[in-house]
C-alpha cells in the first residue's frame, strides 16, 4: 500500500511542477509579472478595431488593445504596453491603424525619436488610418487601365484577322504567292536561279577574265598583238644599246664630249625611258584591265595609239641613232 | 352481384381508412412522448445524482481515510499503472501529428499558423480526445463493470446496511479521481507532444528552441488553457458517473452485467460527444 500511495504521490507532484512551471512560464512571457502602462487612444471610428488586437512596433508585437469605448466624438481605445517595450511610447509616437490586404488589423506605433519625453498616460493620440486595399487599388488602376488598352489593340488585332482585306491577311495572301512562285518551277525566282546558272556555265567556258570582260575575242587579240610588238620593241632596244656600247668603245671623245653623242644618247635614252614608263603604265592599265575586266574598248585603242606612237618615236630615235653614228659613211647628198 | 355483397361486408366490418390513419399517428405521437420523458427522466436523474456527487466533493466529510484510500488506489490504477502505455502512445501520437502538421505547414507555407495549429489543435482538441478515450477504455468500462458486480452480489446493500455513504466511498473517489486523471494525464500528453514538436522543427525547419517557444507563446492564452482543463474536468467527470450510473441501474441476474456495461459505454462515448461540442461552441463563441 505504501508503494503505491508512492508511486501515486510522484506521479501527482511531478505533474503539478510541470503544470505549474507551464503555467508560470507562459505568464511570465506573456509579461503578467511585470508592471504595465495604459495608453489612451482615439479614432473616428471602430471599424476593424477590436480588444485583443495586436499593438507592433518594427514588426514585434509590444502590446495589445485591451478595450474599445464608444464616446461621442467618436471611439477611445486603450492599449496596454508592458514596461520592457514601454520606452518605444514616446511624446513624438504616431499611431496609425494598419489594415493589411491579407491577415488580421494592427495598430503600428512608429516612433522617430526614442529619445523623445516618453508619451503621458493622460494624452489622448489620434490614430490614423493605413489601408493597403485601397493602396493596392490605387496602384492597381494604371495597371487596369494598361490592361484595357492593351485589351483593345488585341481586340483590333483579331478584328484585322477576321477581316479578309485587312492588312494581315493581304500579308499572308502575299506570302502565299511568294511561295506558290517558289514552289512553281516556271516562276521568277526559278527563272532568276536558271539565269544565274547559265550565267556561271557561260563564264565556265570563257578562257580568261579578260574575254570575260571585254566580251569578244577580236579585242583580246588586238592586246596580245600590241603586248608582242612591246616585246620586239624592247629587242631591238637590246639591240641598239649593245650597238651604242661598242661605239663607246671605240670614240671615246666623240662618245664623252660635250657635244659628243653619249649626252644625245643620255637624252635619248632619257626619252625611251620615258617612254618605257609609259609603257609600263601601259601595261598596268592593261593588267588592270584584265584584272578588273573593264569592258571598254575605247582604253585599247588609246593604248593602241601609245603604243604606235611610242614605236614611231623609238623609229624616230633608231633613224636619228643611225644618222648620228660616225663610223657610219657619211651620207651623200647628191646635188641635182 | 356476389362479389358487390361480399365487398360490402368486408367494408362494414373493417375500420374506415381516416381511423386507421388516426391511430397509427397518434400511436407514434405517443411513442416519442414516452421516448422524451424515459429520456428527460434519465437525464435529469442522472443530472440530479451529478449534482450530489458534486456537492459531496466540496464536503470534508466525503474524504476519510476509507475514502482517501480508495482514491490513492483509483489514481494508481487509472493514472500510474496506464502511465507507460499512455506515454509511448503520446509519444508516436506526438511525432505522427508533428511530423503531419509541420510538412503540411512547409509546403503551404504558412508558417505563421504553426503555433495556433499546435496550441490550438493538438494541445486543445487533440490531447483531451486522445486522453479521455484512452481513460474510457480502461477504466470507464472497469468501474462499470465492478459497480455492476457490486449490484448483483449485493455488496452496495450492504454497504448501505453498515451505514456505509455509497456516495462518500465509492462514488466521489472514483468520479474525483477521473477528473484529476484527466486532468494530469492531459496535461502530459500535451507537454509530450510539444516537445516532440520541438523536435521534429528542429529537424524538418531548423528552428530553434527559443523560436519554436516562442511561436507557441504568442498563440498560446490562459484563457484557452482555463477552459481545456475544464473541459477534462469535465470529461473526467462524467466518464466516471455514467458508469457508476449505469452500473447500479443493473439488476440482480448476471447476465444484466454485460448489458449496463455496454449501455454504461454507449452513454460515455455520447458524453464526450457532447462535451466536446460544447467546449467547442464556448471556445468559439
Amino acid at each position: 500500500m505504501q508503494k503505491i500511495e508512492l508511486k501515486v504521490g510522484l506521479f501527482v507532484t511531478i505533474t503539478l511542477l510541470l503544470i505549474m512551471a507551464s503555467i508560470g512560464y507562459v505568464a511570465y512571457k506573456k509579461d503578467m509579472f511585470s508592471k504595465v502602462y495604459t495608453y489612451t487612444l482615439s479614432s473616428k471610428t471602430g471599424e476593424n478595431l477590436t480588444e485583443g488586437m495586436p499593438v507592433v512596433f518594427w514588426g514585434f508585437n509590444i502590446g495589445r488593445v485591451s478595450s474599445l469605448e464608444l464616446i461621442d466624438q467618436g471611439v477611445l481605445i486603450q492599449i496596454k504596453i508592458p514596461e520592457r517595450h514601454n520606452r518605444v511610447i514616446r511624446s513624438n509616437s504616431k499611431f496609425v491603424l494598419d489594415k493589411p490586404l491579407f491577415g488580421a488589423s494592427r495598430i503600428v506605433v512608429e516612433t522617430d525619436n526614442l529619445n523623445a519625453p516618453p508619451l503621458s498616460p493622460k494624452t489622448v493620440s489620434e490614430i490614423s488610418v493605413s489601408n493597403d486595399i485601397n493602396e493596392m487599388i490605387k496602384r492597381a488602376l494604371p495597371i487596369v487601365d494598361k490592361a484595357d488598352r492593351i485589351m483593345a489593340n488585341v481586340e483590333q488585332v483579331t478584328e484585322k484577322l477576321a477581316d479578309p482585306g485587312g492588312d494581315v491577311n493581304r500579308i499572308l495572301k502575299n506570302t502565299e504567292t511568294v511561295t506558290a512562285n517558289l514552289a512553281d518551277p516556271k516562276g521568277d525566282v526559278n527563272r532568276i536561279l536558271k539565269n544565274a546558272e547559265a550565267l556561271t556555265a557561260r563564264f565556265a567556258k570563257k578562257e580568261s577574265v579578260l574575254e570575260m570582260a571585254v566580251g569578244n575575242t577580236e579585242s583580246v587579240k588586238s592586246v596580245h598583238e600590241a603586248l608582242a610588238n612591246v616585246r620586239d620593241i624592247t629587242v631591238r632596244i637590246d639591240k641598239i644599246l649593245a650597238k651604242a656600247d661598242s661605239i663607246t668603245g671605240k670614240t671615246g671623245e666623240e662618245i664623252y664630249g660635250p657635244d659628243g653623242v653619249l649626252p644625245l644618247v643620255r637624252d635619248i635614252l632619257r626619252d625611251l625611258v620615258a617612254k618605257l614608263t609609259k609603257i609600263d603604265t601601259t601595261l598596268d592599265n592593261i593588267n588592270k584591265v584584265s584584272a578588273e575586266a573593264v569592258d571598254s574598248t575605247k582604253d585599247l585603242k588609246v593604248l593602241r595609239s601609245e603604243l604606235d606612237a611610242a614605236i614611231t618615236a623609238i623609229g624616230n630615235l633608231a633613224e636619228e641613232l643611225n644618222r648620228k653614228i660616225p663610223f657610219k659613211a657619211k651620207p651623200e647628198i647628191k646635188l641635182p | 352481384m356476389i362479389r358487390v355483397t361480399h365487398l360490402m361486408i368486408i367494408r362494414t366490418l373493417s375500420p374506415p381508412f381516416p381511423t386507421v390513419c388516426e391511430s397509427i399517428m397518434i400511436s407514434a405521437i405517443e411513442q416519442i412522448g414516452r421516448v422524451t420523458l424515459r429520456t428527460s427522466s434519465s437525464v435529469g436523474s442522472t443530472l440530479s445524482f451529478a449534482a450530489r456527487v458534486f456537492l459531496r466533493m466540496f464536503e470534508r466529510r466525503s474524504y476519510n481515510s476509507a475514502s482517501r484510500m480508495v482514491l490513492i488506489n483509483q489514481i494508481y490504477f487509472t493514472s500510474v499503472q496506464i502511465l507507460p502505455l499512455f506515454l509511448f502512445v503520446a509519444v508516436i501520437f506526438g511525432a505522427m501529428v508533428n511530423g503531419m502538421v509541420f510538412q503540411l505547414i512547409k509546403k503551404i507555407g504558412q508558417t505563421d499558423y504553426l503555433g495556433r495549429l499546435l496550441m490550438g489543435f493538438v494541445v486543445m482538441e487533440i490531447s483531451p480526445f486522445v486522453t479521455v478515450l484512452l481513460i474510457a477504455l480502461r477504466s470507464s468500462s472497469a468501474i462499470n463493470a465492478e459497480i455492476a458486480v457490486m449490484k448483483v452480489n449485493r455488496e452496495l446493500s450492504t454497504l448501505e446496511i453498515f451505514n456505509i455513504d455509497l456516495i462518500d466511498y465509492l462514488f466521489v473517489p472514483r468520479v474525483l479521481n477521473g477528473i484529476l486523471s484527466m486532468v494530469f494525464l492531459s496535461s502530459l500528453f500535451s507537454l509530450v507532444v510539444l516537445s516532440i514538436g520541438l523536435f521534429v522543427s528542429s529537424v524538418i525547419f531548423g528552428t530553434s528552441v527559443d523560436a519554436y517557444i516562442d511561436t507557441l507563446l504568442r498563440s498560446a492564452s490562459l484563457l484557452d488553457m482555463i477552459i481545456v482543463w475544464f473541459k477534462c474536468a469535465a470529461f473526467g467527470f462524467f466518464i466516471t458517473l455514467i458508469p457508476i450510473i449505469l452500473g447500479m441501474n443493473a439488476s440482480q441476474e448476471l447476465t444484466s452485467i454485460p448489458v449496463a456495461v455496454l449501455n454504461g459505454m454507449v452513454k460515455v462515448f455520447s458524453a464526450i460527444i457532447i462535451i466536446e461540442v460544447l467546449s467547442s461552441i464556448v471556445r468559439f463563441i
